[in-house]
């Protein structure tokens, strides 16, 4: 595959997975406020911090801003100085699927287009206004129903495994920001068991793992359970164990010699899933938000490594006006 | 007994401008033979039903990302080029001689530029004037005697073609380097299946579906290592152009890799692409980048854009290049007046297609006629496209016409200036009147010519494309000018 080509697949994976996982964390949020009647700041202003955006959002609107749920979903949906907004997202990676439109399918293609349509038009602000969170759940079912279509109508090789190493890779740090805003939102007053309760429980929900989990451990909601789940469930395929592995073994099929082109980001990763598994029985004593910071800054560490491999030093801006309209 | 008043249909108020012939009915207003079945099934829809059909259409393309570019925005917007769902037809015996005229003019000009990047035959028996040749801006000297593989120049060509008001075909113009607008014929006639299919079924209309497949085969055909193992790409300028949309259409329709300029490079006179998995090279290029920008090295040593060696590589027959680069001296509209002289000098044969008596300015004569009668006449840039650079006389103002006739003075050689012609019109959907209106057309068939053992062998898509001056009164059917486009129907003949 191209070097350019498998540079956008990645970040084509990778933005439709954060338009997704930002949706997500809007909608299950939302929820929250109404499910552990906490009051709203503890609700939202987490969420504000976990985007990395909250410096950015106190400069713009004020701290106070932070725990008003309408100043945070708008900020955060459709901001456009807000790199990481829904809004930049989907327009991220339909502008990228437009430079990579012959390597992707038709579907697709048709289906990211339609989700930028929808966003960029009046629809979605209309649906953004009357339901809230059947907006939320459009913008999901149109990711996840993109990157089934992906799976189910691309040739099964290199751009197709480029831009699902960029689905993983993002999830990773998508995962560890949401258990981490848990951590945030827990950190303060110590709260009642119910709320805690529904805290966990709309966690699980946030990561799509609430019937996964009961089915695991029969029931049994706890801290250390929830946690443990999400970071270490090799079956559940949005724990932080379950994607590292995954984009692991992505890469070696990609570059199946141990030498050579491929080498650095294989290592790489390979050195953070050790250091990830070694965690694993000391994980109870130590601080979880010090864990979460350290899996999210260690992969962004492989995506740069991984950046330069397949894309080398630099090179020119494209051509825009070289061919004169007929 | 009360007789209720005939329902408005979509052809009861219909009328063809007077001194004009229409693609679809007669001056009476009485529809063409072989667009009767059309004319019949149109003429049972309300005006409600096409404004539907029409909606649908343009959602199909909005939804599907059919959209072109605008070259003035740097934000790069995108718009669907306006589609009206009513089609234009042609009949199938009027088809069949049209293809015939293009094959013969295609065949001139691919030997005419085979004499003058070689012996220059033409130029010595003054058949056409030197300076017209080798000072047309497009004309590349260093690429004299370098022989393209597979010994074809002209792969894909579109030829820009008229209808008089005596139903006469005319070649405008011809676009031998990078013609684009394909993948509109081939989505508009994909739309026309969605909004009305049993139309198409019932009135028995040639496919275009081969382009692809026949665009892979000619690419393939003139591939430098043979055919097995040829790697081809499609090379255009990204994203940003106006024409990217056609550019990864067609890489995607012929599963070749869609490449830019920073994707190739170019090492002993042979090209690679970069992969993930190191270099791989590349045979044959179907580039949509203009002459100027394919090779740095070659074109401008200032420029960062652009593949360095490319013409290198091309000169030594390791890489074909589709189209050749040379190809524009024959879209200069001051050697368009001699291709009917190229046809009776290579051909020895009469040409089958008529063209526009032409005005060239660089003629002492030509240039006193033109300044007399500019109010009257097209003027015409040599070497631009797309509507610019024009001057249409009828409509101008004084103060342009001033500036036109200075600019004409200072470089007469960038001018020509042609009578307009009143361009036929075709039935098209008028959403303010919300009635069918007559707008002007054009056409523009696509030709494509492979290599084959026995020379170069042509082959015409079908129909080509409809552009449409939507706007009441215009002439102009350019994209960038409000132009939209129809799908084109070629009849079926008698099956023999």
């Amino acid at each position: 595959v191209i070097s350019r080509v498998a540079d956008h697949c990645f970040w084509f994976g990778r933005y439709v997975e954060r338009a997704e996982s930002t949706a997500r964390l809007l909608g299950v949020t939302r929820e929250l406020v109404f499910d552990a009647e906490l009051p709203p700041e503890q609700c939202w202003q987490p969420l504000v911090i976990v985007s990395g955006e909250y410096p950015s959002f106190c400069a713009r609107l004020g701290i106070e801003a932070a725990g008003n749920g309408e100043a945070v979903q708008q900020y955060i949906t459709w901001s456009s100085e807000n790199t990481v907004s829904l809004r930049s997202s989907v327009r991220a990676a339909r502008e990228i699927a437009r430079t990579v439109r012959d390597t992707l399918s038709l579907e697709v293609w048709q289906e990211v287009n339609h989700l930028y349509l929808w966003i960029t038009g009046g629809e979605g602000q209309r649906s953004y206004t009357h339901s809230r969170q059947e907006f939320y759940n459009h913008v999901r079912r149109c990711t996840q129903l993109c990157l089934g279509l992906v799976r189910s109508t691309m040739l099964h090789e290199d751009p197709m495994r480029f831009l699902w190493l960029g689905v993983m890779l993002e999830r990773v740090g998508q995962i560890a920001r949401i258990l981490d805003m848990h951590h945030h939102t827990l950190s303060g007053e110590r709260p009642h068991q119910v709320v805690e309760l529904s805290l966990w429980l709309c966690l699980l929900r946030a990561c799509s793992g609430f019937e996964p989990f009961m089915r695991r451990n029969q029931g049994r909601v706890s801290r250390a359970g929830v946690a443990s789940f999400l970071l270490f469930e090799a079956q559940f395929p949005r724990s932080l164990r379950y994607c590292l592995r995954s984009a692991l073994s992505i890469m070696e099929q990609i570059w199946p010699g141990k030498e050579g082109v491929g080498a650095r980001p294989i290592a790489a990763l390979h050195a953070l899933g050790s250091w990830f598994d070694a965690l694993e029985p000391v994980a109870r004593t130590i601080s979880i938000h010090d864990l979460l910071s350290a899996v999210v800054d260690r992969t962004s560490g492989v995506c740069a490594v991984l950046g330069q491999e397949i894309l080398g030093p630099p090179r020119p801006p494209s051509l825009r006006s070289a061919e004169q309209p007929a | 007994v009360i007789v209720a008043a005939p329902a408005r249909t979509l052809f009861s108020e219909y009328r063809p401008l007077a001194g004009t012939f229409d693609e679809l009915v007669d001056q009476h207003g009485a529809a063409r033979p072989h667009a009767l079945p059309l004319h019949r099934l149109l003429s049972g829809f309300a005006p409600e039903e096409l404004a539907r059909c029409q909606s649908l259409a343009e959602r199909v393309l909005v939804d599907q990302g059919v959209t072109f570019s605008v070259y003035s925005d740097e934000r790069g917007t995108e718009k669907i080029l306006p589609f009206c769902v009513v089609p234009r037809i042609l009949a199938a015996d009027e088809w069949a001689r049209l293809e015939a005229g293009l094959k013969q003019r295609l065949a001139a000009l691919a030997l005419f530029l085979d004499d003058i990047y070689g012996p220059q035959r033409i130029l010595a028996e003054r058949v056409i004037p030197l300076e017209i040749v080798l000072g047309a801006k497009h004309y590349l000297p260093r690429l004299r005697h370098v022989l393209p593989p597979g010994g074809v120049r002209v792969h894909v060509a579109g030829i820009d073609l008229i209808r008089d008001p005596t139903g006469t075909f005319r070649v405008l113009e011809d676009n031998l380097r990078t013609p684009s607008g394909v993948s509109y014929v081939l989505e508009n006639r994909n739309v026309t299946k969605r909004v009305l299919q049993h139309v198409l079924e019932y009135a028995g209309v040639r496919q275009v579906d081969g382009y692809a497949t026949e665009l892979a085969e000619t690419l393939r055909s003139v591939s430098p290592r043979g055919q097995d193992h040829t790697q081809m790409v499609l090379l255009t300028p990204g994203a940003y152009n106006s024409a990217y949309f056609e550019h990864a259409f067609l890489a995607r329709m012929m599963g070749i890799e869609l490449v830019e300029p920073s994707d190739l490079f170019v090492d002993a006179d042979t090209v690679y692409v970069r992969t993930t998995v190191g270099p791989r090279r590349v045979d044959v290029i179907y580039r949509r980048i203009d002459d100027a920008f394919l090779d740095p090295a070659f074109f401008r040593p200032d420029s960062l854009l652009g593949v360095p060696g490319l013409m290198r590589a091309y000169a030594a027959q390791n890489v074909a290049l589709v189209n050749a680069p040379g190809n524009g001296v024959c879209d200069d509209k001051a050697v368009y007046p001699h291709v009917p002289a190229m046809i009776r000098f290579y051909l020895g044969e009469e040409p089958k297609l008529e063209q526009v008596r032409t005005y060239v300015c660089a003629d002492h004569d030509d240039r006193r006629y033109v300044l007399e009668r500019l109010p009257e006449l097209v003027v015409k840039s040599v070497d631009e496209a797309g509507g610019y650079g024009m001057l249409m006389g009828p409509q101008a103002s004084a103060a342009e016409r001033e500036e036109f006739r200075t600019r004409i003075l200072a470089e007469p050689r960038r001018y020509i200036a042609q009578h307009r012609v009143e361009l036929s019109t075709c039935p098209t959907w008028d959403a303010e009147g919300h009635m069918l209106a007559p707008r002007r057309v054009d056409l523009r068939p696509f030709i494509l010519t492979r290599s084959t053992s026995a020379g170069p062998s042509s082959w015409v898509l079908p129909g080509g494309l409809t552009r449409v001056a939507l706007r009441e009164g215009s002439y102009v059917v350019n994209s960038s000018q409000g132009g939209g486009s129809k799908d084109t129907w070629v009849m079926q003949g008698a099956r023999s």
